[in-house]
């Protein structure tokens, strides 16, 4: 029996879990053969120039390096986008991450909303110290916030084909704005890799936030090659990747806190793979972590936690070896059966059909991949992908990105052609490969959004909703950015301008939103799972730390509640194993359409 | 040219040949499509060793052929697809030109999953038997047979290592099912790369070549093939021109039939369908030898 079971789960979702699982792939049939189901009105509003948010990100060039096209081309990402409310003042900000060298990445603070209800961001990061790190020797490739001292205020750590760098957040000073401090020698963060993707959470329950490096090449610096074979050695199969590092939060003999590299100790360093994305989520409702990742030129890993962060690979008996391009890792509850599904984005373009993956958790162990059942399997070249329920009918959607290089009309694929063919190409060596120029290499792709039909199945509705761009998307920060209750989205393409989409759903469900502080757990509350349940249904999330490739949605929980009109209990597992269920008394009732905070132990604080 | 072996000589001459797809059973003997067995005599060395292992280049029959021949269709009927290899791999390295034994020992590597052995196999064949169009038939057809088995990028190169083969049997010996072969390969390709004129022009020598030769209901899926490679380039009026005069020529084939009572989204989704590079193509040239008629080819 699990700690999330012996919490009381109820009836209801218990009973969902039990019966849903197995009746899944029959619904699913069923499905497929019923004619498409009325058109929500899921609607979404571009307003990034209004908002003061636009962006317009650029990847590094790597000037006039030997084959600097073909590293260039190799390191076509870093458009990523972290939410966070740093400063502590309700309302969530972006840090938005550029790539080139020299050029500052954006701290787009939220100064609320104009006239039209329409947020405003103001670009800080130079002021409060993190508009640094593309230096001469470093691409800066994703960004995290977290508090990793748990002081209430969240640190801001930034990704690098380098060093990683680590903002410690300073509170606000005497003018009432907020600073950081580059502390990343201080903390140990001095090792050098070519990290792609971050995420943090308390892998071993000690109340602290460990970190989890995705990296994709070798730790060999790009800038300042020794050999041209950097790149990988297979690609279906490669294993000269950077693999991930493991970084435990630890106490520093001069107080605070600190990382130290346990890659080893913690079950990860036989995985050698491109990781280009990592996601965690309690897989198995066991209380702890377990983390997936996502592999390009290979196959992906799942790594389930013994309680005490230490990981086994269990990825052959619970998912199988897979030989595509993994791009990107959430989780959620598709189906709504107690158990978080994972979403895969991999390669499924006119000349490679890879497909997505949905891995429908089966609840003992193994996943099944039910992205075609689904209708979740196309998404051409995919990049982020995002569950959230964006209508608030009570039913997780996922938004996704796609597209690699838009230029001009001359295609790439027929001229790389001819070097996969060739029997005698040493793929790792970048000699191997043509320059691209201004070639089209999967690009003008359009976004896919996939509707949740209820009934285990997705339409896709881009179009329809108003999110069917054809820009090479990378990111996607999900957050309620004016307070409304409809989730909405900021949108990071490579080379390309930012997109802000608000929600402008007709008609949406209620909802609830909670933002929970541990005091036992980690303050962020990374890794709390919360039940919510209204209107007789049952609502489960978790509260990650940076699912996602290139991005990191707000870590306030959303809950779309359908024509629910009151909240019947919320039950939340801390990461500290600590339970707690809220409920209104007896006679009284919990609203619908709030946003609510929590303190662990501590019950709702307003 | 090296003197041929009588049923490979008659089957190069466009008999009654097919390589991909489903028809009725062909309507010709295959008795003359059938090798003859080098050496009838029996053996009683017929146990296998202890520990069957891989071909490796210069291979030899230790029992006449057809015994090795049917010690691996005995190995094969209780499971036990090693020593089935084994058998077969030392018939065939006496039999090379037999296309039956070959495409029969591909099958079974398929079920054992021995794509690799299968290739290597062959290749090594390929090197002691030059002048043989079926063994590079079979080769190309053992990277077909991996292709489901693999990674995305994988499947391009053993695609186009394929099409090589099917080439070199083409320029030992054309023949219809050299040029059906190959043009559908092509047919396989993502438009992008610009193959598909490639696989229309193959199966136009194909359908030239059926003209001189004995009329078999197979060969209308050539018209089949050949519309399918105008659908591809969205040529759609010369799409459906290739598959009605096919249905003239062949009337009641199954795979015209399909092809033209679809229309728009319903006819594209059964033709994305058929050329999904995950899916197996059928390359057990059953209905050649009087098999059944298969399901699971284009």
């Amino acid at each position: 029996m699990t700690r999330f079971q012996t919490m009381g789960r109820p009836a209801t979702l218990l009973a969902a879990a039990l019966l849903a699982a197995p009746a899944l792939a029959n619904d699913m049939d069923a499905a497929a053969a019923k004619p498409a189901q009325s058109a929500p009105s899921v609607r979404f509003v571009e307003v990034g120039e209004a908002a003061g948010a636009r962006i317009v990100h650029t990847t590094r060039s790597f000037g006039d390096r030997h084959k600097a096209q073909v590293l260039q081309m190799f390191t076509e990402g870093g458009a990523a986008v972290a939410v966070a409310d740093y400063d502590n003042d309700g309302d969530d900000d972006l840090f938005v991450v550029d790539s080139d060298e020299g050029k500052a990445h954006h701290l787009l603070r939220h100064d609320g909303l104009d006239g039209d209800g329409i947020p405003q961001f103001t670009d800080v990061a130079k002021a409060a110290g993190v508009d640094g790190g593309n230096d001469a020797m470093s691409i800066c490739a994703d960004a995290l916030w977290f508090d990793y001292d748990n002081d209430g205020w969240k640190d801001l750590l930034v990704a690098r084909f380098g060093t990683p760098l680590l903002f410690r957040n300073l509170g606000p000073g005497k003018d009432g704005d907020v600073t950081f401090e580059d502390v990343s020698a201080a903390v140990g963060l001095t090792a050098f890799g070519n990290t792609i993707g971050v995420i943090a959470f308390d892998a071993d329950a000690d109340g602290w936030l460990d970190l989890l490096l995705g990296n994709y090449f070798q730790p060999k610096n790009l800038l300042a090659l020794e050999t041209p074979n950097v790149l990988p050695n297979n690609l279906d199969y490669a294993d000269n990747g950077g693999g991930v590092t493991f970084w435990r939060n630890v106490p520093l003999e001069g107080g605070g806190r600190g990382f130290i590299d346990r890659t080893k100790e913690g079950g990860w360093s036989h995985h050698t793979g491109w990781t280009l994305d990592l996601g965690h989520a309690d897989l198995d409702n066991d209380g702890d972590q377990d983390v997936y990742i996502a592999g390009d030129y290979g196959t992906d890993r799942l790594f389930i936690n013994r309680g005490d962060g230490i990981f086994d690979d269990v990825t052959e008996d619970a998912i199988g070896f897979d030989t595509r391009k993994g791009m990107n890792v959430d989780m959620g509850d598709f189906n709504r059966d107690g158990y978080l599904d994972i979403y895969v984005t991999n390669i499924t373009d006119e000349y490679m059909k890879e497909c997505n993956m949905l891995w429908h958790n089966n609840a003992d162990g193994t996943f099944i991949d039910l992205s075609k059942e689904t209708g979740t399997c196309d998404s051409d070249w995919g990049w982020a992908a995002k569950f959230a329920d964006f209508d608030n009918d009570g039913w997780e959607d996922i938004f996704t990105v796609n597209g690699l290089r838009s230029r001009t009309d001359e295609n790439y694929i027929p001229v790389l052609l001819e070097v996969i063919i060739d029997p005698q190409t040493d793929f790792s060596d970048v000699n191997s490969y043509p320059d691209i120029g201004e070639m089209t290499w999967s690009g003008y792709q359009k976004q896919r959004y996939f509707h949740n039909l209820k009934d285990g199945t997705f339409k896709e509705m881009a179009g329809p909703a108003g999110v069917d761009n054809d820009l090479d998307g990378r990111g996607i920060g999900v957050g309620d950015f004016d307070l409304d209750g409809g989730l909405d989205f900021y949108q990071t393409n490579a080379n390309q301008p930012t997109l802000l989409y608000m929600n402008s759903t007709e008609s949406p469900g209620s909802w609830l939103q909670m933002t929970l502080e541990g005091t036992k757990s980690n303050r962020d509350a990374i890794g709390a799972r919360v039940l919510v349940t209204a209107g007789g249904e049952t609502y489960l999330r978790e509260v990650n730390g940076g699912n996602g490739y290139a991005s990191q949605s707000t870590t306030r929980l959303h809950f779309g509640l359908g024509r629910a009109k009151s909240v019947d209990r919320i039950e939340i597992r801390w990461p500290s194993g600590a339970t707690e269920e809220i409920a209104p008394a007896e006679g009284e009732t919990m609203n619908v359409d709030q946003i609510l905070r929590i303190k662990e132990g501590k019950g709702l604080s307003r | 040219m090296p003197r041929l072996p009588g049923a490979l000589a008659t089957l190069l001459a466009g008999s009654a040949v097919l390589a991909l797809g489903a028809v009725a059973p062909a309507q010709t003997s295959t008795a003359a499509l059938q090798a003859p067995a080098a050496d009838a005599t029996t053996d009683d060395a017929s146990t296998p060793p202890a520990v069957p292992t891989p071909a490796k280049p210069g291979v030899r029959p230790e029992l006449p052929v057809q015994k090795h021949y049917e010690l691996a269709n005995t190995a094969l009927e209780n499971g036990d697809h090693d020593t089935s290899l084994y058998h077969y791999e030392r018939a065939v390295a006496g039999q090379p030109d037999d296309l039956k034994w070959g495409a029969e020992y591909r099958q079974v590597a398929i079920a054992a999953e021995a794509y690799d052995r299968s290739i290597e196999f062959f290749e090594a064949l390929a090197e002691e038997h030059p002048e043989s169009a079926h063994v590079q038939m079979n080769l190309g057809y053992a990277h077909v047979d991996k292709i489901p088995a693999e990674g995305a990028i994988t499947q391009v190169i053993l695609a186009n290592t394929a099409l090589t083969h099917f080439s070199n049997s083409l320029e030992i010996q054309e023949s219809w099912l050299g040029f059906y072969t190959r043009g559908n390969s092509y047919m396989y390709w993502p438009a992008v790369f610009g193959r598909t004129p490639l696989g229309i022009a193959d199966l136009e020598k194909a359908i030239a070549l059926a003209d001189g030769m004995e009329k078999l209901q197979f060969h209308g899926r050539a018209w089949a093939a050949l519309g399918d490679g105008y659908w591809r380039l969205d040529q759609r009026e010369k799409m459906r021109e290739a598959w009605q005069k096919g249905s003239e020529m062949y009337p009641g084939l199954p795979e015209l039939e399909a092809r033209l009572a679809k229309e728009g989204d319903e006819l594209d989704a059964y033709l994305d369908a058929q050329f999904e590079t995950s899916r197996r193509v059928a390359t057990h040239l059953r209905e050649i030898f009087g098999g059944e008629a298969s399901e699971d080819a284009p």
